[in-house]
């Protein structure tokens, strides 16, 4: 009973670990560590006369304290900073377990009375934590975890975890608050490992360094890497696997008289190994499995009708940016420019390569601190550059490059990432994990959201449709239904038209058309000149870092000195197209 | 702290740190061309050494003096087997995880692959050398130049002659590396895959034979360190994450990318770490915790050596 519930214990520890690994794709290799937090912090408190629950307590908060900012050292950086960061740490409470005796005990261990009581005067109540007491807690964690788990999968949370591991740059673009989500996500984790540690503590009576080696680190995350991505029962299937390493590598040391514990490391390196080179072979089969049960709700192409959106609004003023100037190192990109974006319109920005158009929509996407001059989002200061989410809610988005996408989820998902930004309901997840009217309420709303982005961009009928099935031109109108779904009015677009037939072209004029006319405001940059044209209400010519001249298209054209200066050529309709020229 | 203290503590530091600086130049030499984290370049480091001192010496090596074929014998297999197992670590566990630019492109991917090939040298070695820690004998025999092993420093303090030999040693190996990164051709074509492997591929670089002799060039670096670092003290088969770490750290001070960055960074990593040392109120316990502290407060508040994976993440 006692092995049984170290294991139980175990496998919270890496329900814990699999919040961030196996959903949120973060490498993290310093699990150990916060299990060794919660042991001897719980331990070494306890020994100083703080009452159990209260030692166990503290332990928690401080590893989850702990994994927050670790999450904050980790969450700006990639997703490699973050695995040599937990691995440094992993090492680091190994060293000073070793190190300094006084926090560890030494090489006696820590030690408690057990089984041990919880004692309350109070109500006179005395509880012994037997083995049993000890599992049965362990047992409804886990539980309650895996049934949190499966659930947050089809929700709000499940949407985000699974745009952070599979495009953490996209997601940011939509607005997912991806430093936090990762954040939340890695002081769960810690908080976890050490209810975990303080758990198996108690449970033992005796904590000593060499239980926590990073070798403990290495084992749960194998057994969180041997279920793969995102899956429920992937703990408990490694964790089963980690507690028959004992007995095994027991065996294999007394037939091959090596010690035990070095037994146990190679049979760890070969679960490693064998965890590995199957993950990939593994993952498709259950891919191909899953692909043949019929679809969970949130894969369900929405069936709901889309808003009505065609009744034109009132024009107002979406995005300004005024006297922005923009340096890189000698050069200087933008010297002084003004551009403006309203709702309903489509407006251009062109120009010769170099001439700034590109730095101008970062500036306006907010990629780009401008030297100096303004940008305002709806009359007001825009947010400072950063983390897109703001801008996103303020009411910009932007597209990345076109190869930009959320790995292999279905086309309506990725849609339904970009709709999250839409919603602003406070704990929306623990919600939705309750099935709550107001989630239910929000899910339809997301649905519609959705299923309004896919029709407007002609995507209708592709919701369910891998992405990868999709041609390059459905993939450049999936990013503008991505964005459009966000729900914020100024659409900002980087060469949508790039590699695409004239088809095609003729295809997203419409698609821009109906933007404008569903009250978004599009500002493109864009080389074809024929495109630009019929789509675009405005164009705004730049030269060199200054405004050349900004009007109708057709007035633009006749401009002199756009002639002279960006075209040298008498009809701007003949000009090549972009498939030849690269961008600035 | 007295004078003589301090400066002994200096030039042990030095000493310390070319050792560092050596493992973070093969570590950043990794990174800048594949964008991939080598974990387990410490136990390369480790390995190399164990592994030819098993061939040579036997499975119970003594830290005597050893004649001179056995010397030569040690170092060339030390850096036949630094190399070889650099290059098993490309190929079992980052090439596969790479996409066809070279670069890394499944993070969890290489992350397992690279703290697999760690766990796989050490637990190998582990079960010929059974035992907690090991003394080697030092090929280079770089504590034979005074009778005693040691030097009076002014101030009355002392350190090994073996620092010294350590640091110049290091530090010559280090500028011929940094020579050879710069002005060789195969250097040339390593620093343009660094820069734009794209470009890098599309001028004609066979970026697929460059990278592969970065990772004989880092095996090659990490064999020198292991040759220096491992005689000089008690090593056990686990040592070796440890000192990888602390290259990584050396790296990371020095920003990421940048060979003699990694050089200084050791240096400075390795000042600090006899400093706290030899503080009087700190001690020699805390000595150890000074590379991994490094390690996770640089990666904390020091963001930019890992500034280029951010913008090649982000666009």
């Amino acid at each position: 009973m006692r092995t049984f519930a170290t294991d139980l214990y175990l496998l919270v520890a890496a329900y814990g670990l699999a919040l961030p690994v196996s959903y949120a794709g973060l490498p993290v290799l310093g699990q150990g560590a916060f299990v060794a937090v919660g042991a001897f912090g719980t331990l070494l408190l306890a020994a100083h006369g703080t009452p159990l629950l209260v030692a166990v307590a503290v332990a928690v908060a401080v590893a989850a304290m702990a994994g927050y900012l670790a999450g904050f050292a980790g969450a700006r950086l990639s997703g490699a900073s973050l695995a040599l960061a937990t691995w440094g740490l992993a090492w680091l409470a190994y060293a000073v377990l070793v190190q300094f005796p006084a926090v560890s005990g030494g090489s006696q261990g820590l030690v408690h009375r057990t089984p041990a009581q919880l004692v309350s005067p109070s109500l006179g109540l005395v509880v012994t934590l037997q083995p049993w007491v000890h599992a049965l807690f362990a047992g409804v964690v886990a539980v309650l975890l895996a049934a949190m788990l499966w659930r947050a999968t089809s929700g709000p949370w499940g949407l985000d975890w699974s745009a952070l591991r599979t495009g953490p740059a996209l997601a940011d673009s939509l607005g997912v608050p991806v430093q936090r989500r990762r954040r939340s996500l890695l002081s769960a984790s810690a908080g976890l490992g050490a209810l975990a540690g303080a758990g198996t503590a108690v449970l033992v009576g005796v904590v000593s360094p060499t239980d926590f080696s990073p070798l403990l680190s290495l084992q749960l995350f194998v057994a969180v890497l041997v279920g793969g991505t995102a899956s429920w029962w992937g703990p408990p299937v490694g964790v089963g696997l980690l507690a028959a390493l004992p007995s095994a590598s027991d065996g294999i040391s007394s037939a091959l008289n090596v010690d035990p514990l070095r037994a146990r490391a190679v049979l760890t390196a070969a679960l490693l190994v064998a965890a590995l080179t199957l993950r990939r072979p593994v993952g498709e089969v259950v891919r191909r499995l899953l692909a043949r049960l019929p679809a969970r709700p949130m894969d369900e192409p929405p069936t709901v009708s889309a808003p009505d959106r065609s009744s034109r609004r009132v024009s107002s003023p979406l995005l300004r940016m005024s006297g922005v100037q923009v340096s890189y190192d000698a050069v200087r990109a933008l010297d002084g420019v003004d551009v403006d974006l309203s709702s309903g319109e489509v407006h251009a920005l062109v120009g010769p390569n170099g001439s700034g158009k590109s730095t101008a929509l970062r500036v306006l996407a907010g990629v780009v601190a401008p030297d100096a001059g303004v940008v305002e989002i709806a009359t007001h200061p825009a947010p400072r550059p950063g983390a897109a989410a703001p801008r996103v809610r303020a009411g910009v988005v932007r597209t990345l490059q076109r190869t930009a996408t959320l790995g292999a989820l279905p086309t309506g998902v990725q849609v339904a990432v970009g709709a999250r930004a839409q919603e602003n309901i406070a704990f929306l997840g623990v919600r939705h994990l309750l099935a709550t009217p107001v989630s239910r309420a929000a899910a339809v709303a997301r649905r519609q959201a959705t299923a309004g982005a896919l029709d407007l961009v002609g995507l209708g009928d592709r919701a369910s449709v891998e992405v990868a099935r999709l041609d390059s031109s459905e993939q450049r109108l999936l990013q503008i239904a991505r964005a459009i779904a966000t729900g914020a009015p100024a659409v900002l677009l980087d060469e949508p038209a790039a590699g695409m037939s004239r088809r095609q072209r003729d295809n997203l004029v419409r698609v821009l058309r109906r933007l404008a006319a569903a009250g978004h405001g599009v500002l493109l940059v864009e080389h074809d000149m024929g495109l630009v044209g019929r789509a675009a209400d405005r164009v705004t010519v730049l030269a060199e870092g200054r405004v050349l001249a900004t009007g109708r298209p057709s007035d633009v054209r006749q401009d002199p000195a756009v002639r002279r200066v960006y075209f040298g050529d008498p009809d701007l309709g003949s000009r090549p197209t972009a498939e030849e020229q690269t961008t600035t | 702290m007295s004078g003589g203290v301090l400066l002994q503590a200096v030039v042990s530091g030095l000493s310390v740190g070319a050792v560092y600086g050596l493992v973070g130049l093969g570590f950043t030499l990794v990174w800048s061309l594949t964008r991939v984290l080598a974990l387990a370049h410490g136990d390369i480091v480790v390995g190399s050494v164990l592994v030819a001192v098993l061939v040579i010496v036997g499975r119970t090596p003594v830290a005597l003096s050893p004649g001179v074929a056995h010397s030569i014998g040690l170092v060339l297999l030390a850096l036949v087997a630094g190399v070889l197992l650099s290059l098993a670590a490309y190929a079992v566990a980052v090439r596969p995880f790479l996409d066809r630019g070279q670069r890394s492109e499944d993070v969890l991917g290489w992350v397992a692959g690279g703290v697999t090939t760690g766990l796989v040298v050490r637990t190998g070695l582990g079960l010929a050398l059974p035992a907690a820690a090991y003394a080697v004998p030092d090929p280079l025999h770089l504590d034979a130049f005074t009778a005693s092993g040691s030097v009076r420093l002014p101030g009355g303090g002392s350190v090994a002659v073996r620092s010294f030999g350590v640091l110049a040693v290091a530090l010559v190996v280090a500028a011929a590396a940094d020579w050879f990164v710069r002005s060789s051709h195969a250097g040339r074509a390593m620093r343009a895959v660094a820069d734009d492997v794209d470009a890098a591929a599309l001028c004609g670089v066979p970026v697929g034979r460059v990278v592969l002799i970065a990772f004989g060039l880092a095996g090659l670096l990490a064999a020198v360190a292991g040759l220096l670092d491992v005689p000089g003290r008690s090593v056990a088969v686990d040592s070796g994450v440890v000192l990888g770490l602390a290259g990584a750290a050396a790296a990371l001070l020095g920003r990421l990318g940048s060979p003699r960055g990694a050089v200084v960074g050791g240096l400075a990593l390795g000042v600090g770490q006899q400093l706290v040392g030899a503080w009087p109120h700190l001690g020699a316990s805390w000595a150890p915790i000074v590379p991994l502290a490094a390690l996770v407060v640089v990666l904390a508040v020091r963001p930019g050596g890992l500034r280029a994976g951010r913008q090649v993440a982000a666009e």
